[in-house]
């Protein structure tokens, strides 16, 4: 029971950093640093629970703001620079946010041991659950707590003028800065938001992981962040919800019997993916057809 | 002589080493740069690439006992294999206007060559046959490493090689004209798929000598270099400006010798992050490179 309810935490904490380059991407944007964000959200709140011995709440949050400034910072050059220079922009962010943890030393004495990053060892003391009694069953909801409000806001979001304003961006720029939309603004707005809200799934996973070191945060972290929004599609927040449970639930448990095979089979479904679906397996049209097949219209929906 | 002297003699000694190992930078930065020419697309494969060609030749030498010149012929013709299979998969079928789809193709194919390689070696390195690394040549003060200098003749010869193809050949007249206005290109009569095919097979060549001298100056091969590669590859491509050959070849040059600098003075944990700084520098301060055009293509 505790292993399927680590993965159901882990489908959550996974959504939320699809979520984080789904709104990115809703401006068309790629951002494949969403990894470093997750790492600074997740060493930022282990950090002010083990070091500063902070409740889990407000470290969450700080940790969170903490992602989201760096996020807001990476933008504003980044997004000068369009498309494709923004991806090679965020590896190179993603990749100096993992060396920097890699060198990152901070520890401090804690009763007979010391606790704190510990560069290449990882940092390994982020009991917070443990220590507080936390069970299995009331971990997995807080997490979910988060997911649910965060993919409500985003849902809300995309129903308000803010989905408007950055889906026009992403549609066409041209034709959205001809409206008066302030491009820079909203793209850097998106970035900042995707930083928040990758910076809460990586506090949450340090905190249920209570372990992490820098080769969690790799490119392989970065490419599952817009593997989900990818493979979902960018109709609703939903189908990044759905990619996370099939990529995490089925294929990853599903193959678990190819052992150390199963990465290679990993790549090659990716380049299947793309090469069969290029515009996302969810995309519109066929989100149509599984709505129809549940027995929810999409005009039905949308008209009431 | 005072300390000063004797210091500034061991930086002007490290710069000249990081500038000698640049070259090989330069040839993946190169290699990004052309794909990005001709298609306007990322092949996120293409270090990786590299590095398996690089592989075979050391296969080559391990188990027919190769000499140095087919190790390195043998490396290049993989990976200019590679090169194609990858074209094939990861960009030939994928609408042309459709970068996300190609790039997470690539990325994937990129997880593929990575996990082959640690499958087939095990993931521990192993070691590269290194080419005089014995030999040293004294200019006054400084001595200039055999291996290093080697490195750098042969990058200059394959780049010339490739300026050659690109500038004197009719294969390279329908690369550039494909990477100028692929439509008009057609109009011309000129197969698209056939000249991003070829592309990505020069490409693969050229990343196969680099990453076989990469690995002959390194003295390992290991999976562990792949992602390092990968973003220094496309560190230099986007300083020297995207698409720009030339741009390429100096960032590369930048590139390896402020790296050797900051191992100099920071020791090797934090060199990679001082790459990755420099890279936002100019990403601030001149966001097209190099050599880029300010009209930028996305």
């Amino acid at each position: 029971m505790a292993y399927y309810l680590g993965l159901v935490q882990l489908i959550g904490i996974h959504t939320l950093l699809g979520l984080s380059a789904y709104i990115l991407m809703l401006t068309g944007q790629l951002s494949l640093g969403q990894a470093g964000f997750f790492a600074i959200g997740a060493y930022s709140a282990g950090i002010l629970t083990v070091i500063f011995q902070l409740p889990i709440l407000p470290a969450l949050f700080v940790g969170a703001l903490i992602a989201a400034f760096f996020a807001f910072l990476v933008g504003f050059p980044a997004l000068r620079v369009k498309g494709l220079m923004l991806v090679v922009a965020t590896i190179a962010f993603s990749e100096f946010v993992r060396l920097f943890f890699f060198n990152l030393s901070w520890r401090v004495p804690r009763g007979d041991i010391s606790v704190g990053p510990d560069s290449t060892n990882g940092f390994r003391e982020i009991r917070y659950f443990v220590a507080n009694g936390w069970s299995a069953w009331e971990i997995t909801a807080f997490v979910w707590v988060f997911v649910i409000l965060v993919m409500a806001l985003l849902w809300w979001a995309d129903r308000s003028r803010t989905g408007a304003v950055l889906r026009a961006v992403g549609e066409d720029e041209l034709a959205a800065q001809s409206v008066g939309i302030n491009l820079t603004a909203v793209k850097v707005a998106a970035m900042t938001a995707g930083g928040f809200i990758a910076g809460i799934g990586g506090g949450l996973y340090a905190h249920t992981a209570t372990y992490v070191d820098h080769l969690t945060f790799t490119v392989l972290l970065a490419t599952f962040a817009i593997a989900y929004p990818i493979l979902g599609g960018l109709s609703s927040v939903f189908g990044t919800l759905l990619a996370v449970i099939f990529i995490q639930g089925v294929l990853v448990e599903g193959l678990r019997f190819l052992g150390d095979w199963r990465n290679i089979v990993f790549g090659l479904m990716i380049i299947a993916a793309m090469n069969l679906k290029p515009s996302g397996l969810f995309d519109a049209p066929t989100a149509r057809i599984l709505k129809r097949a549940i027995g929810l219209d999409g005009r039905g929906q949308n008209g009431a | 002589m005072g300390d000063f002297w004797f210091e500034f003699f061991d930086i002007a000694q490290t710069v000249g080493d990081g500038l000698l190992f640049g070259a090989t930078y330069a040839l993946i930065g190169i290699g990004f740069s052309l794909i990005f020419g001709a298609m306007g697309k990322l092949n996120m494969t293409y270090a990786a690439a590299s590095l398996a060609g690089a592989y075979v030749g050391l296969a080559a030498f391990t188990f027919l006992d190769a000499p140095a010149l087919i190790v390195f012929l043998v490396s290049a013709l993989a990976s200019g294999l590679i090169g194609l299979v990858v074209y094939v998969a990861c960009f030939r079928f994928i609408p042309i206007n459709n970068h996300l789809a190609a790039l997470m193709a690539s990325v994937g194919a990129l997880f593929f060559v990575d996990e082959i390689i640690i499958h087939a070696t095990d993931g521990s390195p192993l070691t590269f046959p290194a080419m005089f690394d014995d030999v040293m040549f004294f200019l006054g003060h400084y001595g200039v490493r055999g291996d290093l200098l080697f490195v750098f003749a042969v990058c200059i010869v394959s780049t010339v090689g490739l300026l050659y193809v690109l500038y004197r050949s009719r294969l390279g007249l329908a690369t550039r004209a494909v990477s100028q206005q692929d439509v008009a290109a057609r109009l011309c009569g000129i197969d698209v798929h056939r000249t991003n095919a070829v592309t990505f097979v020069l490409a693969g060549l050229l990343g196969g000598i680099a990453g076989a001298m990469t690995a002959a100056s390194v003295g390992v091969l290991s999976p562990l270099i792949t992602i390092p590669l990968t973003v220094k590859g496309l560190i230099v491509t986007v300083i020297g400006g995207l698409g720009s050959i030339p741009g390429a070849i100096a960032a590369g040059l930048l590139v390896g010798g402020l790296e050797n600098l900051f191992l100099y003075f920071r020791g090797v944990n934090e060199r990679d992050m001082y790459v990755l700084l420099l890279l936002f520098v100019f990403l601030v301060f001149r966001p097209h490179g190099i050599f880029g055009s300010a009209i930028n293509r996305d």
